[in-house]
């Protein structure tokens, strides 16, 4: 590469990770002696740029919006726009280290105490819903979605997440949260974890028959058949035939 | 003027097409309306699965799907991204494309993709580093490659070139085709105070093997392409010039922002496929 084209990918690199305003326009322009251009057609480039990272955000994250004011929320987008986020060829991935870049925000600002979690629930609805596993038509024995994801967390979300009450709060008390893409409407379910769905689950994990599950339990043998096809429907499991 | 680029690669005119959004993953490959080819964003199926898969794998058995990217970085420092580019070369593979498409631009920075394209200055220097990258990515995809003008909001600085002067330095010297977006043209011209029939006139036409339509936001002092509403009266006029002097070409109706229902879009190929109609006889 020509060392005038390398020096104008590094003045546009050097604008476009600096904060937006007049400065910036003014220290690219600077960079190119004799260059005539309008500052205000030049910020349009700046504002599109960054306007990716706060609208993939807001469309990934409406819940911890929500959560907070707008000052607070907009310092949240300022200061992860600035680490430079986007990293992959897919817009959504920009979203992928948000949950933990709320957690370190958390121990700096006061922030709710929930919100880590909360960020990391809605990252993961996202992840799961738009995961590469291939859920396989048929199967041979009980198996567990291969898109599903755990999360143990300090706060009770799926019930807060369920709600349809967004002053609420979500309560405090350790959760395990399953979250899964359904085989044929492809959207993330989530439950927190119950022992008939964990029990499903090691099944599932495990390939116990549902007679061996009974007389190691004491359930009766259609409970157990029950419970696996309450589950097999809800694609928490996949069922052969 | 040389062989026509699409005669060299065997391509025909596909007719009037729409885009695979979202908003149209349910919709779309159930519609009875008339459609000829649908474009897909590659992006949106590289490397996500679910609903995207399913309404690529229903869309595959009713048209001919061209994937026009916004990723590649053409034009940009770094070096083509090897996972991008072998998950492209794949997916073009799996649709049997018989051409794909991206943008004359740059699109990331030292590792940060910018989610946007960018203008690259009009230079000899640019086209040096341009055309070298274009020749890989068709060797490595191996299929017939379309770049398309960008919009651009500002001339960057150094530029040596006119723009159709740069346009037609890189595909020629990459040969590959030209995706020619003519609303591009159309906010260009009136952005940067040149005639845009005139700047049509300039390009290698006989590599154009595809259009571009779609809306654009007429602000106080600028034009923005935001393919978030109907095609101007305007650039349907220059729509028309064009095939004039190009012959039918393939036409996309681009709408991706205030994404309308799909019989509005639908509508609006509809029109474009009139007009390759009255061009061809």
């Amino acid at each position: 590469m020509k060392p005038s084209l390398k020096h104008f990918f590094d003045s546009m690199d050097a604008y476009l990770a600096g904060p937006p305003g007049a400065e910036g326009l003014s220290k690219l322009s600077a960079a190119h002696p004799g260059w005539d251009v309008a500052p205000e057609r030049m910020a349009i480039y700046g504002q599109f740029v960054r306007g990716h990272v706060r609208s993939t955000l807001e469309k990934l994250f409406p819940l911890t919006r929500g959560a907070v004011t707008a000052p607070v929320w907009d310092a949240l987008v300022e200061g992860y726009t600035r680490t430079r986020p986007a990293r992959h060829h897919e817009l959504n991935r920009i979203g992928e280290a948000f949950a933990p870049f709320v957690a370190d925000a958390a121990g700096e600002q006061a922030l709710p105490p929930f919100l880590p979690a909360l960020a990391r629930f809605e990252w993961t609805d996202f992840a799961v819903f738009a995961s590469e596993e291939v859920i396989p038509a048929r199967v041979e024995q009980l198996t567990p979605n291969p898109t599903l994801a755990v999360l143990e967390q300090p706060y009770r979300l799926c019930a807060f997440v369920r709600s349809e009450d967004r002053g609420a709060r979500p309560a405090a008390g350790d959760e395990l949260a399953l979250l899964w893409r359904h085989p044929e409407r492809l959207v993330t379910y989530y439950m927190e974890a119950t022992p008939p769905a964990l029990l499903v689950l090691k099944m599932a994990v495990e390939g116990l028959s549902e007679d061996a599950v009974a007389q190691a339990t004491g359930m009766a043998a259609p409970a157990v058949h029950a419970e696996v096809v309450r589950f097999a429907a809800d694609g928490l499991v996949l069922r052969p035939g | 003027m040389s062989p026509r680029y699409s005669h060299r690669h065997g391509l025909k005119p596909l007719g009037a097409g729409i885009g695979l959004r979202r908003d149209f993953y349910e919709a779309l490959p159930r519609t009875s309306r008339a459609l000829d080819w649908v474009e897909i964003i590659p992006e949106n199926f590289l490397s996500l699965g679910g609903r995207p898969q399913r309404a690529l794998d229903a869309c595959r058995e009713r048209w001919t799907l061209l994937p026009h990217g916004v990723g590649l970085n053409i034009g940009g420092p770094d070096a083509l991204d090897d996972d991008y580019v072998t998950r492209l070369a794949a997916l073009v593979k799996r649709l049997d494309a018989p051409f794909f498409s991206d943008h004359l631009c740059y699109s990331r920075l030292g590792g940060v993709h910018l989610h946007d394209l960018l203008p690259l200055p009009f230079t000899e220097a640019a086209v040096e580093h341009v055309v070298p990258r274009v020749r890989e990515v068709m060797a490595r995809v191996e299929r017939p490659f379309l770049l398309e003008n960008p919009s651009y909001y500002a001339a960057m600085p150094g530029g040596t070139l006119q723009e159709a002067d740069f346009l037609r330095q890189v595909v020629e010297g990459a040969d590959c085709g030209l995706l020619l977006d003519v609303n591009n043209v159309w906010v260009n011209a009136k952005n940067h105070g040149y005639d845009p029939r005139a700047f049509v006139d300039a390009l290698p036409l006989e590599r154009v093997v595809q259009v571009h339509l779609a809306g654009h936001d007429v602000g106080d002092r600028v034009l923005i392409d935001t393919h978030g509403d109907r095609v101007c009266e305007d650039v349907w006029a220059l729509y028309r010039y064009t095939l004039e002097r190009t012959g039918p070409v393939s036409t996309l109706i681009e709408w991706d922002q205030a994404i309308p229902s799909l019989d509005a879009v639908l509508d609006e190929a509809d029109q474009a496929r009139g007009v390759l109609a009255e061009v061809s006889r």
